[in-house]
């Protein structure tokens, strides 16, 4: 029992209460009402999200884009898992690079095995796909045939008869010669008939046309299914030539076999070498053989962003924002709420820069960052940044920083606001208490007003997290920083069908990560606030 | 009149033709005025009076959180100028830190009224205090976890812990039910009889002011409130409730005050004379739903 509250105890202060009636349940605590419970907050939602991807399958096939078709919910799905199957392959091929000795050979001789099974697969799949591309071919064509029957039949009555009008035209026109005006007249009327005539037919083609394109547009699902299969195994081909070759004469170990072999050699050439051959040069062979060497023992696989390394450094850039505008706006914020004074003197900075959209700031900031750091290379801080363990692999440069800035100034204002008034609304009784105690200032500051404060601090930490995190992608697409924002940028620039499906993932990932760090943050606050739990979501 | 007539300390507290008031300086109105008082070491004062006849702010005169705008506070011999924790005060409101623990919000007034207490003579000092209002079971407890009485406890504790001279104790049993009230009085009294501090108690109950006081002094009605001649309570200590109220000099004392109190209300009515604001005759509007019964369209209809 006490378990079971402790158990909803973490429940409530996550946040997540719509699990509380499946743990009531279990314990068998109201039953009907526990049920009851799960149907309305477990249940229907999960309904209305099936409801909202029927719909959106309905729908979206409707609207034919420059890119294909808007992707249906299973095309995304596909998506996700083309965008996983990269990133699994560029960390193969990474790891695979650097294996050495036994295990290099041993997964050698895997991947070769596998190269040998895909042969068969992919012979298989090419077959299957012939196989379905030849049956679907009678479908679409019984099912193109009368449209394009209709088209073509209309197409040559309309030139026919067009043809027929024109020479009956010209004949009465032979015969205007010693005409009347008023016959000349007719003839005309005779010319505009003809001519709308024309325009008429011209218009039933059309819809003729169209209804013929329409039927061309049939996708036939067990060829699309095959066509998928062959594509994928020809994406892992591709993957596994490279890793063959990433494991064999390209892995670091032979290079680096190759390289030691060079050197020596060319030591051995320096230390026999005649007296009439020219020591110079090849002194200097052998020491730029060793640098070689060393530079190849130390090399990696250049491995390309992959989504999941860009979402880390989107985190990384997204909170390294945050932290910078948490260390401005809760110090001014506690001035705020400690001096008047100081209030009325911010409060023309917060109510003018607080509506500043990222997309105005970005781009200042980048030109102030870059003017700090004209050889960002070479800067201090960018080659400490680099070699600081975790944060040197994700690439720490001027955009990233322009970024985090970006994120700070759009996102400070709702923590700083939110601290001036959790420090204003300290209550008088506790002053009078900290007054007949004597506490001086900093006592007063630590032991008081910060604690008072603390639930609306997070309150505002927590919104000027979310606020970031929509900046960032925002920023992202701007200063084309890797991360998620230049993914989706690089997918919009693409075109492709495929790329048009990925950045629906991307929708998906974006929404997910806010709401986790949302959550993070609510049960924060909740530990902070002293006053009985649940008060806000 | 020479000095020695009275022992030292004869009038350990004291509020010297004390006047108070707010607002700005040419229209403001004295909420007290004129307030003499003198309070011996470890007497025990009860200070009775209406709400709003400036209770609370003559226990904010007295513990240096307001100066007074006229006269002198002063505490054996030296004039109050701030507060500090030679007064200990017990607000009405509790005024403990939520998110501290019991022995959190007590630990916090000992640390910072002894500085020079090592971390273990701080723990032994906190956990007598909680002991003596009987709250060790809930010591690691956060206030919002209590209930109204306990909460009262732990600001007792608090108040105490500080080792204060004077005790001012601003109503801080009126927010409690009747019998939780009893129960801290009886408390209250206990450990006043064995520490023996000058106590000035600001309560509205006559009760509770005859079964503590040694001296019952009534606050005029507001504003211009001042305080009237004392009542002594002569009852023999220590004062058992149950007992009490068949004692005829407790029954004689209790009509007495009462009804000197009666008198003030309807003296202070009668000088704000006619000018008794007239209600307007509204009736409050109906908004409830209507009703779900067949053929009754509206549930109250009037």
């Amino acid at each position: 029992m006490e378990f079971k509250y402790k158990i909803l105890k973490g429940i409530d202060i996550s946040g997540l209460n719509f699990l509380s009636p499946v743990v009531r349940l279990a314990t068998g605590e109201e039953p009907a009402k526990q049920l009851r419970e799960i149907g309305r907050f477990i249940v229907v939602p999960i309904i209305a999200f099936l409801a909202f991807l029927w719909l959106w399958s309905v729908v979206a096939p409707k609207h034919k884009t420059k890119a294909g078709e808007v992707p249906t919910p299973a095309v995304v799905w596909d998506a996700t898992g083309g965008i996983w199957r990269f990133h699994e392959y560029e960390t193969q091929k990474d790891q695979a690079y650097q294996l050495t000795g036994g295990t290099r050979l041993d997964t050698l001789g895997k991947a070769k095995a596998r190269m040998a099974e895909l042969d068969a697969l992919e012979a298989r799949a090419k077959e299957q796909l012939a196989a379905a591309e030849a049956s679907s071919k009678e479908k679409f064509d019984a099912r193109v045939a009368p449209s394009k029957k209709a088209y073509d039949d209309a197409r040559e009555a309309s030139k026919d008869a067009r043809r027929t009008r024109t020479e009956a035209l010209k004949a009465e026109a032979a015969q205007l010669a010693g005409a009347t005006p008023e016959q000349r007249e007719t003839f005309l009327n005779h010319l505009r008939d003809a001519d709308a005539a024309a325009e008429a037919e011209k218009k039933s083609l059309d819809g003729l046309k169209a209804a013929y394109a329409d039927a061309q547009t049939v996708t036939f699902p067990e060829t699309k299914d095959a066509r998928r299969t062959v594509t994928v195994l020809a994406e892992e081909r591709q993957f596994l030539v490279k890793y063959l070759d990433m494991l064999g004469d390209n892995s670091r170990e032979a290079k680096v076999a190759d390289a030691k072999a060079k050197a020596e050699e060319a030591r051995s050439a320096f230390l026999n070498a005649g007296p009439d051959e020219d020591l110079y040069k090849l002194g200097s062979t052998v020491l730029k053989r060793q640098e070689l060497l060393a530079t190849t023992a130390a090399s990696q696989y250049a491995k390309p962003w992959t989504l999941p390394k860009q979402i880390v450094r989107s985190l990384l850039c997204v909170f390294s924002g945050f932290l910078l505008a948490s260390f401005i706006a809760i110090p001014i914020g506690i001035l705020c709420g400690l001096s008047p004074t100081f209030m009325a003197a911010t409060t023309p900075f917060v109510a003018l820069f607080k509506p500043v959209s990222p997309l105005v700031w970005l781009p200042i900031i980048m030109i102030i960052v870059g003017g700090f750091m004209p050889d960002p290379e070479n800067h201090w801080l960018i080659v400490l940044l680099g070699k600081v363990p975790f944060l040197g692999n994700y690439k720490i440069d001027p955009m990233f920083l322009s970024s985090a800035i970006t994120v700070a100034l759009c996102s400070l204002w709702a923590t700083l606001v939110n601290t001036a008034l959790g420090v204003g609304s300290v209550d008088k009784d506790h002053m009078n208490v900290a007054r007949v105690l004597r506490l001086g200032f900093w006592s007063r500051l630590f032991k008081i007003v910060i604690p008072t404060a603390l639930p609306l601090i997070f309150a505002g930490l927590r919104i000027s997290l979310g606020v970031g995190w929509m900046v960032l992608v925002a920023a992202e697409i701007l200063s084309t920083s890797e991360g998620i924002g230049k993914f989706v940028n690089d997918m919009y620039t693409n075109g492709s069908s495929q790329s048009f499906a990925q950045m629906f993932v991307v929708v998906f990932i974006v929404g997910f990560i806010g709401m986790a760090l949302d959550r993070i943050m609510v049960v924060f606050q909740r530990l902070v606030s002293f006053e009985t739990a649940g008060s806000t979501l | 009149m020479s000095t020695l007539d009275f022992p030292p300390r004869m009038s350990f507290l004291t509020l010297e033709n004390v006047a108070i008031g707010f607002g700005p300086e040419n229209q403001r109105v004295n909420v007290l005025e004129d307030v003499n008082l003198s309070v011996r070491e470890n007497e025990f004062v009860a200070v009775i009076g209406f709400s709003g006849a400036g209770k609370s702010t003559l226990v904010s005169l007295l513990a240096g959180l307001e100066r007074p705008t006229a006269g002198k506070v002063t505490m054996a011999g030296e004039e109050v100028v701030r507060p500090g924790p030679r007064r200990g005060v017990m607000f009405q409101s509790y005024s403990l830190l939520p998110w501290l623990s019991v022995a959190g919000n007590i630990e916090l007034a000992v640390k910072q009224v002894f500085p020079g207490k090592s971390k273990a003579e701080v723990k032994e000092h906190v956990e007598r205090y909680i002991e003596m209002v009987h709250l060790t079971p809930a010591k690691d407890k956060k206030p919002h976890e209590l209930s109204g009485g306990m909460r009262q406890r732990v600001s007792l504790a608090r108040t105490l812990s500080m080792q204060p001279e004077v005790l001012l104790l601003d109503e801080p049993l009126s927010a409690l039910d009747a019998l939780t009230r009893a129960v801290l009085q009886d408390e209250i009294l206990q450990i006043w009889e064995q520490e023996k501090k000058t106590v000035v108690l600001i309560t509205n109950d006559v009760d509770e002011a005859i079964l503590m006081a040694d001296r019952i002094i009534p606050l005029t009605m507001g504003p211009r409130a001042t305080l009237a001649e004392a009542f002594p309570v002569t009852l023999e200590r220590p004062r058992d409730r149950r007992t009490l109220t068949d004692n005829p000099d407790y029954q004689h004392l209790k009509t007495e005050i009462t009804s000197y109190l009666v008198r003030l209300n309807r003296e202070a009515r009668a000088a704000r004379g006619g000018s008794i604001i007239q209600m307007p005759d509204v009736a409050p509007r109906d908004f409830t739903p209507p009703s779900k019964i067949r053929g009754l369209k509206w549930k109250n209809t009037a």
